[in-house]
């Protein structure tokens, strides 16, 4: 007997009817609107059947009366809070975009009104976040209201939460989508130090986003993702997150997208320029521009004072440091792509920056005299390069134009990765050109923790062996060595994997040898070779490789850009124990142990070591005799067999040649102790030819036999795939070579 | 005048007509230009039309002339082609009218014959201007004239050819004042009263399908019309709402009825489920209804005009009580399905009671309404409906029954609160007007 009754019996009717006669049921409650206006059940009733078969423009309708009749219906809230978290997901199906469709058909003003209560509804702050930003985005006025407001509230939440990466949904949401808004618009007036504090925050992010490693697990676990559960229905279900995809915690995978970062950051930069009345054109046209521009800047800050001065500093550092990482990054993810999700690495695997060996055959006198000279040759250029060149005065001063050989045809777009590099360092120069300058650029980094920045530190240690500062390199290398933990997802499909983590060696090793430290130079290296496997074939050499840098090479002066595969790998690591023995083996004493080693890693290459290994053919025929125990392993090249066939012969000169391992057993002496004896004889008696002699003049007959017999079967090894001869050389060899050098 | 008849009579039945629809449309050209208010065709002209072109016989003497049935289809061409060219909306008004108008006297029936094969022939060639004219036609002509060319059309187009009701179907953009007085002539036409006075579905089919398009559709004329009072008697009701209303409360004791005679019959097919149609239909004149506020208060004309006439449903609300009468003396069909057919009639009669009233298309109390359907069986709604709501402490304003994105920035204010409850004495004083007392016990009030 009373109105809710009514209510009750005419809403029950029409839900009895809505699946067999939707028609009919709507007829009900037409009338019983018209009995009971102010009731919210009939209406929330009628609202439900246009909802559930998707009619747009009558659901809206009846939920805007809704809105306006019954604001204080919790139900209505509900629905509301669900049709705004489908305007907030980038979901595709077809009920979402129904409920966006249906939030379209709604006048502007009850949109306005409904996003800003739904706001207030709002607990967690990232859902809070993307509503209020689906109010400034619709409605621009709103901006000067809520605009700086929503960004303190996500770089308060990001502080709060523990997110651990800048890489997280506070700072995309903040960067991407409200600071665009707030400084675009021109009706607020905002502090320079909040738009600076506020652009550094977004280049963080972006440099954060480019450089992001391929595992997924730069997703942050920490508080934020505690998200309410309605906040779930923004990830689309259906997608799963391979490997390969990326997704920022909180966001959907479309949400995690940024495309094009670089140029988003340009355009914030260029947006925050204007506000802060930086000098310079107003649209920033590119990076390179960029520091053309402060570097003019630069040579007017002597002059200036107070404001503007500070203002010029910040000005400088902050376009020269996103210059630098811009350029550092574009280098480093050429060198090592498989570091970053975003770059291609399938095609390219990491590139090492070693001292260029190919002049390694060279006449080692030429060389010696180089060396010799080098110091000098130094100070003259130090003259007359001096004004040029602010990088590279410290160090052994082979900085300045110091060139980087490349194989083109496996890296064809070095010139623009080359361009990068060179950007970089100018970068740096100008950054550390200035106390002031570098003070601030030091706090960037120290807020940034670029220490941390793997990629970064590899840019660095590139540069600072460029700059030719080894020692340095070598402390810059331990520090990254550090910091590379075993990364899951690092292993790129080609299975060079492995090589990854030897890069650092490889540097290391070619530091070292660049001091002069060859010992260390080759342990590293045989640390190296130990995890390679031997290629099959022999690499052709294509003839860019011999012939274009070869006229003008300038010893020693060189640096290659190697690729980090066993292929390129291996033969870098002979060349380089063959650049360090070959000082050794040729100096006026004797040393037949270097001098064995350099004939074995000779055999690579060949010919192109013919005219060192006639020296060492020379060096013997004047010594007149050599021993080489492992001379049987090793030399498999028939050139070389020959060649020490023939020195034993009459035309040979009759040279003594004790080449078989533990020659003095292979005498055939019944006593044991005797052989040993002769043994030590053999090794002590190489200054004392004569006595040798005659030593053993009873027995060279079976030795001579044993010497054809070994020369035969090695004549039958030449067809051995000569780099596992090599490779199996410096594994085998490992302490004696290594124990050699001094 | 006379001269015209002289150059007319030698010549052949068919240069005759032409000759004289030329001539036609010259006078009423000049008629207008005159300015002669109203303009008039004079009876000389009309008793050419008679003579020339619908050949009435003039007098007993003379035996009229006939049309061969290749030279009435010429005609009709000619008829089409001269109302298509004519550019002047005005000439071509007084030209249909002078045309077919009903004079009242013999000729009339060659008028409906011919006026009946040009509209389904400018249905079937879609020519705008005859249909519009038309239209006008049908508003002004006795309803059982345009009851009869409703039937030709029907005929033509729902019984002579199957299939060809989608021709028909398809004027409903190019014309709607058109098809909304056709659908006011087949509502009157069809009253249910028997099967040959039941819609062929396939006409339904197309009204339901023509309203679902635009609900506007049933007031075209009505919004089109100035009201001026001067509504000829005994013309078509302004809108076929009273009609479509009628239908859809009868319709399912009626086609029971029909399926109960149809079966023994040995037909053995029986048409589509009309169910659903009518369900729809009923939908879309509530709808209608629901339009109404925003569209009479523009007009000025809220509490002022009943669209829906009191005495037609009270005709409406016996006719239904008959059919009950009958529906519960006739036991082969099953009670249970009985009950619930008639219970279905009532529900759709105390919807639309309710919804037209509180839309302002149906201008009475409550008291009223319980006076005519005082001699209807038990049904929950209609009593709910008869007793009104039951008023609670906030139902003073009521929110708007209309939605209003212009008006949306005060809703409240925006709307005079009316309350379905209002009175209208004035309107129909020969129903003893009682004001309903909220809140007052009421012995019909549904037992839920």
């Amino acid at each position: 007997m009373s109105a809710q009754k009514d209510c009750e019996f005419l809403v029950k009717r029409a839900r009895d009817l809505v699946s067999e006669d939707p028609c009919a049921a709507k007829a009900w409650l037409i009338t019983a609107r018209t009995l009971y206006p102010a009731d919210f059940t009939i209406q929330y009733e009628m609202y439900i059947i246009e909802r559930n078969s998707e009619r747009t423009a009558s659901a809206g309708r009846l939920l805007y009366d809704m809105f306006i009749n019954f604001p204080d219906q919790p139900i209505i809230w509900r629905e509301i809070s669900i049709i705004t978290a489908a305007l907030r997901s980038d979901c595709q199906d077809k009920h979402a975009q129904f409920l966006r469709a249906l939030f379209e058909t709604l006048p502007g003003h009850v949109q306005c009104e409904m996003l800003l209560k739904a706001t207030e509804q709002c607990f967690n702050t990232l859902e809070k976040a993307e509503m209020l930003l689906l109010l400034l985005k619709r409605f621009p006025e709103s901006v000067v209201q809520h605009g700086v407001s929503l960004g303190e509230t996500l770089l308060e939440a990001e502080a709060t939460e523990n997110v651990e990466t800048p890489v997280n949904c506070f700072r995309k949401l903040f960067v991407c989508d409200v600071l665009p808004l707030v400084l675009k618009n021109m009706d607020m007036r905002l502090p320079t130090s909040l738009i600076q504090k506020y652009l550094l925050k977004a280049a963080e992010f972006y440099i954060g986003y480019v450089t992001r490693g391929p595992s997924a697990d730069v997703q942050i676990h920490g508080k934020a993702a505690s998200r309410s559960q309605e906040g779930g229905s923004l990830k689309s279900p259906s997608v799963s997150r391979g490997s390969q995809r990326y997704v920022i915690d909180g966001l959907s995978e479309k949400s995690s997208v940024v495309p094009e970062p670089w140029e988003r950051l340009l355009d914030i930069l260029a947006l925050a320029g204007a506000r802060c009345e930086w000098q310079g054109d107003k649209g920033q046209r590119s990076y390179i521009d960029m520091l053309q521009r402060v570097k003019e800047l630069f040579r007017y800050l002597p002059g200036l004072e107070g404001d503007t001065r500070s203002r010029c500093c910040s000005q400088i550092v902050i376009c020269a440091a996103l210059v630098l990482f811009r350029s550092a990054f574009l280098y480093v993810s050429a060198v090592q792509p498989a570091l970053f999700q975003g770059v291609n690495g399938l095609n390219s695997g990491p590139w090492v920056l070693v001292e260029d060996l190919s002049s390694v055959y060279n006449d080692v006198e030429v060389e010696r005299g180089a060396v010799k000279h080098a110091h000098k040759k130094r100070k003259l250029a130090d003259g007359r390069e001096k004004t040029m060149s602010s990088d590279d005065e410290e160090g052994l001063g082979k900085g300045r134009g110091r060139h980087i050989l490349v194989n083109k045809t496996e890296m064809p777009t070095w010139s623009e990765i080359h361009e990068g590099f060179r950007t970089a360092k100018e970068s740096w120069a100008l950054l550390h050109s200035h106390d002031g300058l570098e003070t601030e650029f030091k706090k960037i980094c120290a807020s940034w923790k670029t220490d941390s920045w793997l990629w970064f530190r590899i840019f660095l240690t590139d540069m600072i062996i460029y700059q030719g500062q080894y020692r340095k390199a070598l402390s810059s290398l331990h520090q990254m060595a550090s910091m590379q933990h075993p990364q899951p997802g690092q292993q790129s499909p080609s299975g060079q994997a492995s090589l990854e983590q030897y890069r650092a060696l490889i540097q290391q090793a070619s530091c070292h040898y660049a001091l002069g430290e060859y010992r260390m130079a080759c342990d590293k290296l045989l640390d190296v070779v130990g995890g390679l496997v031997p290629p099959n074939q022999i690499p052709t050499k294509s003839s860019e490789d011999q012939g274009r840098f070869k006229p003008k090479a300038r010893k020693g002066n060189e640096l290659k850009l190697l690729p980090c595969t066993s292929k390129h790998v291996l033969p870098f690591c002979l060349q380089l124990m063959l650049a360090c023995f070959k000082l050794r083996a040729f100096t006026d004493s004797r040393d037949d142990l270097s001098l064995g080693h350099v004939v074995v890693l000779l055999q690579y290459d060949w010919p192109q070591g013919e005219m060192l290994f006639l020296k060492a053919i020379e060096k013997i025929c004047q010594q007149g005799s050599f021993q080489y125990e492992n001379f049987f392993n090793y030399v498999t090249n028939i050139d070389m067999l020959e060649e020490f066939a023939y020195l034993r012969t009459p035309e040979g000169g009759r040279i003594q040649l004790e080449l078989l391992p533990n020659q003095g057993m292979l005498i055939k002496n019944p006593s044991p102790a005797l052989g040993v004896e002769l043994n030590t004889l053999l090794l002590q008696g190489v200054q004392t030819m004569d006595r040798h002699h005659t030593v053993t003049r009873g027995i060279t007959k079976g030795v001579k036999e044993d010497f054809r017999l070994a020369m035969e079967r090695q004549v039958s090894r030449c067809g051995e795939n000569l780099l596992s001869v090599l490779h199996r050389f410096c594994i085998n060899e490992k302490v004696i070579i290594i124990q050699s050098l001094p | 005048m006379g001269d015209i008849r002289q150059s007319l009579l030698p010549r052949d039945v068919l240069s005759a007509a032409k000759e004289l629809l030329y001539h036609l449309d010259i006078y009423i050209c000049n008629l207008l230009q005159s300015g002669r208010q109203p303009p008039q065709v004079d009876t000389k002209t009309l008793e050419l039309v008679e003579e020339f072109i619908l050949h009435a016989p003039k007098d007993r003497n003379t035996s009229a002339r006939r049309m061969s049935a290749l030279q009435e289809l010429q005609l009709l061409e000619i008829m089409c082609s001269c109302f298509q060219e004519q550019s002047r909306d005005a000439v071509r008004q007084l030209m249909f009218n002078a045309l077919f108008g009903l004079q009242g006297n013999q000729a009339d029936e060659s008028r409906m014959a011919l006026l009946g094969k040009l509209v389904s022939m400018a249905i079937a060639v879609g020519r705008v201007p005859i249909l519009e004219c038309a239209a006008t036609w049908l508003q002004r002509s006795h309803r059982v004239f345009c009851v009869r060319l409703a039937q030709v059309l029907v005929d033509d187009y729902c019984s002579m050819v199957p299939g060809s009701v989608s021709t028909l179907q398809n004027i409903h953009s190019a014309s709607p004042r058109f098809c909304c007085q056709f659908i006011t002539a087949v509502t009157t036409l069809y009253d249910l009263s028997s099967e040959e006075l039941t819609p062929p579905t396939e006409l339904l089919q197309m009204i339901v399908f023509w309203i679902q398009e635009d609900l506007r559709l049933i007031l075209i004329a009505f919004l089109n019309t100035p009201l001026t009072g001067s509504q000829p008697i005994s013309s078509l009701d302004v809108t076929p709402l009273g009609g479509l209303v009628r239908w859809c409360v009868k319709a399912p004791l009626a086609y029971r009825r029909d399926k109960k005679r149809t079966l023994p019959s040995g037909t053995g097919e029986t048409g589509p489920d009309v169910g659903p149609l009518f369900s729809a239909l009923h939908l879309s004149v509530l709808q209608v209804f629901m339009l109404l506020p925003n569209i009479l208060n523009e007009k000025g004309l809220f509490g002022r005009l009943a669209l829906l006439q009191m005495d037609s449903l009270a005709t409406l609300a016996s006719e239904l009580s008959r059919l009950l009468d009958q529906a519960d003396k006739q036991t082969h069909v099953s009670a249970a399905d009985t009950q619930a057919l008639s219970q279905l009639a009532l529900d759709r009669l105390a919807q639309a009671l309710q919804v037209a009233m509180a839309n302002g298309a149906l201008l009475c109390s409550r008291e009223d309404l319980r006076a005519i359907c005082s001699r209807l069986p038990h049904n929950n709604l209609l009593q709910l409906v008869l007793s009104g709501p039951v008023m609670y402490y906030n139902n003073i304003h009521t929110p708007p029954l209309a939605f209003s994105p212009h008006a949306a920035h005060s809703p409240i204010a925006s709307h005079p609160a009316h309350t379905p409850l209002a009175t209208h004495p004035s309107a129909h004083p020969q129903y003893a007007s009682q004001p309903f007392m909220t809140g007052m016990a009421f012995p019909f009030r549904p037992s839920h």
